[in-house]
């Protein structure tokens, strides 16, 4: 017992508590329900069955259906593309915006902290907001193109098929750009500020410093970041509720929405599972990328 | 001096342009409900109608305010309690176990809310839950927040130099005692970040509140603002009433907090 | 331990309350509507003249409802009483969920069904069985803005009856110099899309499990015309009903497909005539349809109240004369509304209603309107020709069917 609470007090004990009691929480409030989500993708499941454990097993049926359909390589792509270009241009966003407001005029730390009303507002209020930005007859953003001469003809930004899917990824990029530029400006203004007089001195250029001091300082925050990204970029879901419901048909659609019609508006659950289950094996990828990438940030 | 206020300039014409849609928020909640649709947009209203009292008043949204401060402030507060040791301890220790402990945190937040809520009614359901209906929320947000919160807090804790607590240790200190003088208030515009983003995205809430708290009066703003969506209709302009209403404040005290937390502690922290 | 105690004290509270003189009856109810709208306004007033009836009313999202509901059957905390959209009431029935009302209404003084028109009578009949009473009805209709009806040299008194007179009229209409639509409708991926769509092919004797015909062919690439000629926007594939009109209202389309829940917003912020005509037909003669909205006050077979409940139904159905100048529907049966509001375009809808058809029924209902959608989308976008987006479609009806 004395052993105990001395490891509790100076070693290993003191770690393993701290873990588990947070490891505990999500095992208990988040891995139930993924487990269950796991279970009904070999289930067939009704509407009416959805809280028994009791439904009949169908092995990989659902996948089968679930991959055969004609849609399924479009809506996967689809999230491809959603997914790399949300969280490749809400970060080269964030970042440039970080590294501006970082740079010292009057008002600076103000203004940064607008950003966060696209963090704020509700999803019902932004969907709505975009859409009519979007809209392609009486759309403002569209307006403003014919104004300053940069188009004759309005864009339908969200019912032509080839465009929809770009237009919902602006606007997340829209959402997901004050997540990167806060933090990052948080990790920015943690790299002591003598490490980058010892560089002047030793004459390293702007540019120069940016590649061997804040980016390697920086390397747990971007990998957090990006790591993030992806994960709330494949939670995106009310974005395409309120501006294409994944149309025009399926041009826009993509994984977690899918899943979510497929469970909740056709009934058809153990399909919505499967695709939920795809999903966490797209997550796992990722996640597994992350924790490599988080073997080389000893070194700050 | 020229250059602070040419970056200035540069600065005012970003945020106009990001803040655009929070700007054509607050113009719809002025317009009527026709204005909206009108082509070429207005970007002022031509009759500008303020509904901010009557849309106070007809929603009771004092009592879904209160609701959702209680809810964001209950979800901030477990995770914080949870999050920040596991935190630490993930950016402290390197080894097989703890990659996995690491892996499994991302893996938790996968699935969106919406396809996490059946199970979760029904667990809660049977465990008794939702007779205390914004508890189950604050519980099952919680869980939905804390793989954020940990990823990004144990961000800031490597930034904190292993030197610093290696000598607090010399001095005798014990390793709780290290890490509450010293390793958390190092790490606090982090931590601090971090709670205000989780307090706000909690905020925000709606999945869980709205499937879990059946009782009008104890729902969040979120679920209330549903109130103006009819199966075949939408009041807009009141829709935007009622975000404008409670974004407003709230912005301008996150816009105030954060100027302090990102930028004003760390300078001094480190040196 | 607290469980059971709290067990114990409300069985204790329970036997209490059947020894005390005046029993009260408590019936649950789900609604979509807020306070100070129909069911709400019902319950207060029954109480009132019921004083031993307690009715709880608790309001869920209108998309919610069947996801609320089966969960709340599967955990045993489901309503007694129920409002469910007229489609998906096949759905509960098919699975025994729902108190075949037929015994009690042949007992009913107050409803008789032969009053209740085919439409609505039809959502909620399935296999000779009835279970539900609808709350009142909506249908589709054409709003037209009279001023440019007028402008554009058409007969203001002779609105277009036909789908070639309707199609002819529309490109009249259409200005794209003054960013003037000639028709504003819906056809977006969702539940409207089906709703504003099924008409059309029922006019021509198709109907959701028969889309694979000439007829509905005819009818899809109708609207592909009005798309792909600039009579309708583009965004007409992903924009509601509710928002479409919108356009209408302020100016920007001259006729717009829409139901009576339009008229508030219409009569406060359209400054223009408004005026409604009924869906055109095929050609002279052709049978008539109309799309089928609103929903029916259903009771469940969990219910441990059959009786107190379908008293309430029995109420909320007496009221049918007040529910187009109080909440906004159209009756669902034949009843004389006094004074009617906007008598004009209430006759125009009143008189669609006899023609409005149900969708379905089918238990599985959801998966056959989102294979409809899909073929809309799919003629609209130029991805498949409506040929082949109805052929496609029609399978995957046939398969879910079976």
């Amino acid at each position: 017992m004395l052993k105990f609470t001395n490891t509790f007090r100076d070693g290993i004990g003191f770690d393993t508590v701290l873990v588990v009691m947070a490891l505990g929480y999500l095992v208990v409030f988040s891995a139930y329900p993924l487990a269950y989500n796991l279970l009904m993708s070999f289930q067939s499941v009704d509407l009416f069955t959805l809280t028994s454990f009791d439904r009949p097993f169908v092995g990989l049926d659902n996948y089968r259906e679930v991959l055969s359909r004609p849609e399924t390589a479009m809506i996967f792509w689809n999230t491809v593309k959603f997914v790399g270009l949300s969280v490749l241009a809400q970060l080269c966003v964030g970042f440039a915006l970080a590294l501006f407001f970082q740079l010292d005029f009057p008002a600076a730390t103000w203004l940064r902290g607008l950003f966060l009303a696209g963090w704020i507002m509700p999803a019902l209020v932004v969907g709505a907001v975009w859409s009519w930005v979007l809209a392609g007859d009486f759309g403002v953003l569209n307006h403003m193109l014919r104004q300053i001469g940069v188009i004759r003809e309005n864009i339908f930004w969200l019912s032509d098929p080839d465009v929809a899917l770009y237009s919902v990824i602006i606007a997340n990029i829209w959402l997901g750009v004050p997540f990167n530029m806060i933090l990052l400006s948080v990790g920015l203004a943690g790299i002591p500020k003598d490490v980058y007089e010892a560089a002047s001195m030793d004459g390293a250029g702007r540019v120069q410093q940016f590649f061997t001091i804040t980016l390697p300082m920086m390397r747990a925050q971007l990998g957090a970041v990006i790591s993030l990204g992806v994960i709330f970029t494949l939670q995106q879901f009310d974005l395409f509720a309120a501006l294409t419901q994944g149309g025009p048909s399926n041009a826009s659609n993509v994984f977690q929405y899918w899943s979510w019609q497929l469970a909740f508006q056709n009934y058809e659950i153990g399909l919505g599972s499967v695709v939920s289950v795809l999903m966490i094996g797209f997550v796992i990828a990722v996640a597994f990328i992350y924790v490599r990438s988080t073997r080389y940030e000893q070194e700050s | 001096m020229l250059r602070k206020y040419g970056l200035l300039a540069i600065a005012l014409g970003i945020v106009a342009l990001y803040l655009f849609p929070l700007y054509w928020m607050y113009v719809t909640a002025l317009k009527s409900g026709t204005e909206i649709f009108a082509n070429p947009p207005t970007l002022w209203p031509h009759d500008p109608q303020i509904r901010i009292v009557e849309v106070w008043n007809r929603l009771r949204m004092d009592v879904y305010l209160r609701n959702s401060f209680l809810i964001a402030g209950g979800v901030t507060v477990i995770v914080a309690a949870l999050g920040t040791g596991c935190a630490y301890v993930l950016a402290r220790i390197r080894n097989r176990w703890m990659d996995a402990v690491l892996f499994a945190v991302l893996m938790m937040q996968v699935l969106p809310s919406s396809l996490m809520i059946t199970p979760i009614f029904v667990a809660f359901n049977q465990m008794g839950l939702l007779d205390t209906p914004r508890l189950a929320v604050v519980l099952a947000q919680a869980a939905k927040v804390l793989p954020l919160y940990i990823v990004l807090v144990r961000a800031s804790f490597l930034q904190v130099p292993r030197e610093l607590e290696e000598a607090a240790l010399v001095d005798g200190n014990s390793r709780i005692g290290a890490f509450i003088s010293i390793i958390v208030p190092l790490a606090r515009n982090g931590i601090m970040v971090s709670s205000v983003l989780i307090f706000l995205q909690s905020f925000g809430e709606y999945v869980y509140s709205r499937s879990l708290i059946s009782e009008r009066a104890l729902q969040p703003a979120t679920v209330g603002l549903q109130s103006f969506m009819g199966p075949n209709s939408s009041d807009w302009a009141g829709v935007m009433t009622y975000s404008a209403i409670y974004i407003t404040p709230i912005l301008i005290v996150f816009v105030l907090l954060q100027r302090k937390i990102v930028s004003g502690l760390t300078s001094g922290a480190l040196k | 331990m607290g469980k059971t105690m709290i067990g114990a004290m409300a069985v204790g509270a329970a036997t209490f309350a059947t020894a005390a003189p005046a029993q009260q009856t408590v019936l649950d109810l789900w609604t979509i509507d807020d306070p100070g709208e129909y069911h709400y306004v019902l319950a207060e007033e029954y109480m009132a003249a019921h004083p031993d009836v307690q009715i709880n009313v608790r309001t869920v999202q209108f998309g919610d409802m069947v996801n609320d509901l089966a969960r709340a059957m599967a955990t045993g905390d489901a309503p007694d009483i129920t409002y469910i959209d007229n489609p998906e009431v096949a759905m509960f029935a098919q699975r025994g969920l729902l108190l075949d009302l037929g015994p009690q209404i042949a007992a009913s003084d107050i409803v008789h069904t032969d009053d209740i028109f085919p439409g609505p009578l039809a959502s909620v009949s399935l296999d000779g069985g009835i279970y539900g009473l609808p709350r009142g009805a909506n249908t589709i209709a054409v709003y037209y803005n009279a001023d440019m009806f007028r402008a554009a040299g058409l007969d203001l008194d002779a609105p277009p009856r036909t789908w070639d007179a309707f199609y002819d009229a529309a490109k009249t209409l259409t200005r794209p110099d003054d960013n003037i639509y000639g028709l504003a409708f819906s056809a977006i991926a969702t539940e409207e899309g089906t709703f504003q769509f099924l008409p059309w092919i029922q006019m021509t004797g198709a109907d959701f499990d028969d889309v694979n015909t000439e007829g509905a062919v005819r009818a899809l690439t109708l609207w592909k015309r009005f798309i792909d000629e600039g009579i309708a926007s583009r965004d007409t594939l992903i924009r509601s009903q509710w928002d479409s009109t919108g356009t209408f209202n302020a100016g920007s389309a001259a006729m717009a497909i829409s139901g009576p829940w339009e008229l508030p917003r219409m009569r406060g912020e359209a400054d223009f005539d408004v005026r409604a005509f009924a869906l055109p037909v095929p050609q002279e003669g052709a049978p008539r349809a109309s799309a089928l909205g609103e929903g029916d006050n259903v009771i469940l077979k969990s219910t441990d109240q059959p009786d107190a409940a379908f008293a309430f139904l029995e109420f909320m159905y007496a009221q049918m004369d007040r529910v187009w100048n109080e909440f906004g529907y159209l009756p669902a049966s034949d009843v004389t509304v006094k004074d009617p509001q906007y008598p004009e375009i209430y006759a125009v809808f009143e008189d669609s209603m006899r023609a409005a058809r149900n969708r379905g029924p089918s238990a599985n209902w959801p998966q056959i309107s989102q294979a409809i959608q899909g073929a809309i989308q799919q003629a609209l976008t130029g991805q498949a020709t409506p040929e082949e987006a109805l052929a496609r479609a029609q399978d995957r009806i046939d398969r879910i069917i079976r």
